[in-house]
């Protein structure tokens, strides 16, 4: 009897948990670069205390267990912005970034220029290039990201392209191994090597990456979550209003005529 | 339930998003203006499965975990500092500048700000001032009776005095240039003061150092695209409204709990 409401249980707190990682993906619908999480379920079988001697045997009991949440990589729409310092990756690579916490990697190219004159995310992290921080000088314009990543500019008066470095891209052979850190970064554990990105790696200036979260999908997703968990809270309901009934039935002592 | 934080996260955002949007179309037509974009960023994770943790005694790792995500922050509403179109009006004292730059500008208390707002005045005692009254830099006094007034591209402006063939270079406009100009603070009236963000102001001429050039006669419009900003409103509106499903659908699974007790 108890089986059926700890099962229910597992399963409602399964779609909590589901529930909150829609919610994260809702509400970074607009987070550029950002990528959607998934959830993924598994069943649990009880095997403890069941005997298989007798004719009609115990069932092995199933829970609902989280087993795993799994970002989605697929590339977002491209938006063009006309922002010289907007890089968009067209293909599977990330931008590397230095961080207080160590490097990150990123597929936020919404780029800007510190006050220092070295190339920063909008949360003001080093974009880190092939030769180190790639920082501009004072009288820089006209900057121009070459589709595999390399910065000219024209400095002052001259009428020569100068380079300023070229921007660091890396994929990944695992890469459902990166951890998300917040800040639109991911984190790579330990094991996981960051490779060069191969020569199909395109980067797009003036153009930033948005979201790859699918409004739609998530709202139908959210619908059947709720639906469920309101199917689950009815179950439970019979199971209790059965027992209430076996209780008051069973209790029923013949009166003595 | 964390879904409720995290979709008003969201709403908060998108809030600040339309906030932003409208800012931008009510300044569709002020000279020199730059549009703003609000920039978001997700917040962080819950590790409640870390990636690579041990998962059996035999030594297998999980390839994968379980990350809970709490929602959106804005990390800014940076300027897009590009060159608006150029109108022209005519008037003498209208100045664009084509390329980067910024005027200096001497507002009353003696502090520098600066604009690419060229709709210039004179004041009563003939100096080049801007629609507020503050002093353009270097303050340049046009004399009474003088006539033919030039800015040329270099920013030399110059006139015709009263009996004379020739004219006469009275002075010529300082061009501000910053690092990074999206670290400028803007602080109304068309005016941007320097912060940490922006990098020291280099004042220099027109035309040199990159600074580019003027062209009297000409404003620069606003760079704000009215396809853009509602396009994004749309996307915002919506975004906003599937925020607040979310919170309907937490709402209505914490119901559904709470009616299990009778």
């Amino acid at each position: 009897m108890e089986n059926a409401l700890l099962i229910g249980l597992s399963r409602q707190m399964a779609l909590g948990q589901e529930l909150d990682i829609i919610a994260n993906n809702v509400a970074n619908i607009d987070t550029t670069g950002f990528k959607a999480d998934n959830a993924q379920f598994g069943e649990y079988l009880m095997s403890h205390a069941s005997d298989q001697t007798f004719n009609g045997p115990d069932r092995r009991v199933s829970f609902v267990q989280d087993r795993l949440s799994w970002t989605d990589l697929s590339p977002g729409a491209i938006q063009h912005t006309g922002n010289p310092l907007d890089v968009a990756i067209d293909g599977n690579a990330f931008l590397v970034v230095q961080t207080a916490r160590g490097q990150r990697y990123t597929r936020n190219g919404a780029l800007t220029i510190n006050g220092s004159g070295q190339l920063v995310t909008g949360a003001g992290d080093q974009v880190v290039g092939d030769g180190g921080p790639i920082t501009f000088q004072s009288t820089d314009h006209d900057v121009v990201i070459s589709s595999n990543g390399i910065i000219t500019v024209r400095e002052g008066n001259s009428t020569v392209d100068a380079s300023r470095g070229k921007l660091q891209l890396v994929s990944f052979d695992q890469p459902q191994l990166l951890q998300k850190d917040g800040g639109s970064t991911f984190a790579a554990p330990d094991g996981t090597n960051a490779n060069p990105a191969g020569p199909n790696i395109r980067v797009v200036q003036g153009a930033i990456e948005k979201s790859n979260v699918n409004g739609v999908t998530e709202m139908a997703r959210m619908i059947a979550i709720t639906r469920s968990y309101t199917d689950i809270a009815n179950i439970l309901q019979q199971q209790s209003e059965q027992r209430r009934n076996a209780l008051s039935q069973l209790s029923q002592t013949p009166t003595s005529s | 339930m964390r879904a409720l934080d995290t979709a008003a996260t969201g709403m908060a955002a998108m809030d600040l998003q339309v906030q932003v949007i409208a800012g931008n179309i009510a300044n569709m037509s002020t000279t020199g203006f730059k549009s703003q974009r609000a920039e978001f960023q997700d917040l962080i994770y819950e590790h409640v499965q870390r990636i690579g943790a041990q998962a059996s005694d035999q030594g297998n790792i999980l390839p994968v975990g379980i990350d809970l995500g709490s929602g959106v922050k804005t990390v800014g509403t940076p300027r897009l500092m590009t060159q608006g179109s150029i109108s022209q009006t005519g008037n003498t004292l209208d100045v664009a500048i084509q390329g980067d730059g910024w005027f200096k500008i001497q507002l009353p208390d003696g502090t520098f700000s600066y604009t690419r707002d060229g709709s210039f005045q004179q004041d009563a005692q003939g100096r080049i001032v801007t629609a507020e009254g503050n002093v353009v830099q270097p303050a340049i006094t046009i004399p009474a009776n003088s006539t033919g007034l030039t800015i040329n591209n270099q920013g030399q402006v110059s006139v015709t005095l009263a009996g004379s063939t020739t004219s006469t270079i009275l002075g010529q406009f300082t061009i501000t240039r910053f690092a990074n100009n999206a670290g400028l603070q803007a602080n109304g009236d068309n005016l941007f003061t320097v912060t940490a963000a922006s990098g020291t102001a280099q004042d220099t001429l027109a035309g040199t150092d990159g600074a580019g050039t003027l062209l009297q006669g000409s404003l620069e419009q606003s760079n704000v695209e009215a396809v853009t900003e509602i396009s994004n409103l749309i996307a915002a509106q919506r975004a906003y409204e599937m925020n607040s499903k979310v919170i309907t659908a937490a709402d209505e699974m914490l119901q559904t709990t709470s009616q299990l007790m009778r």
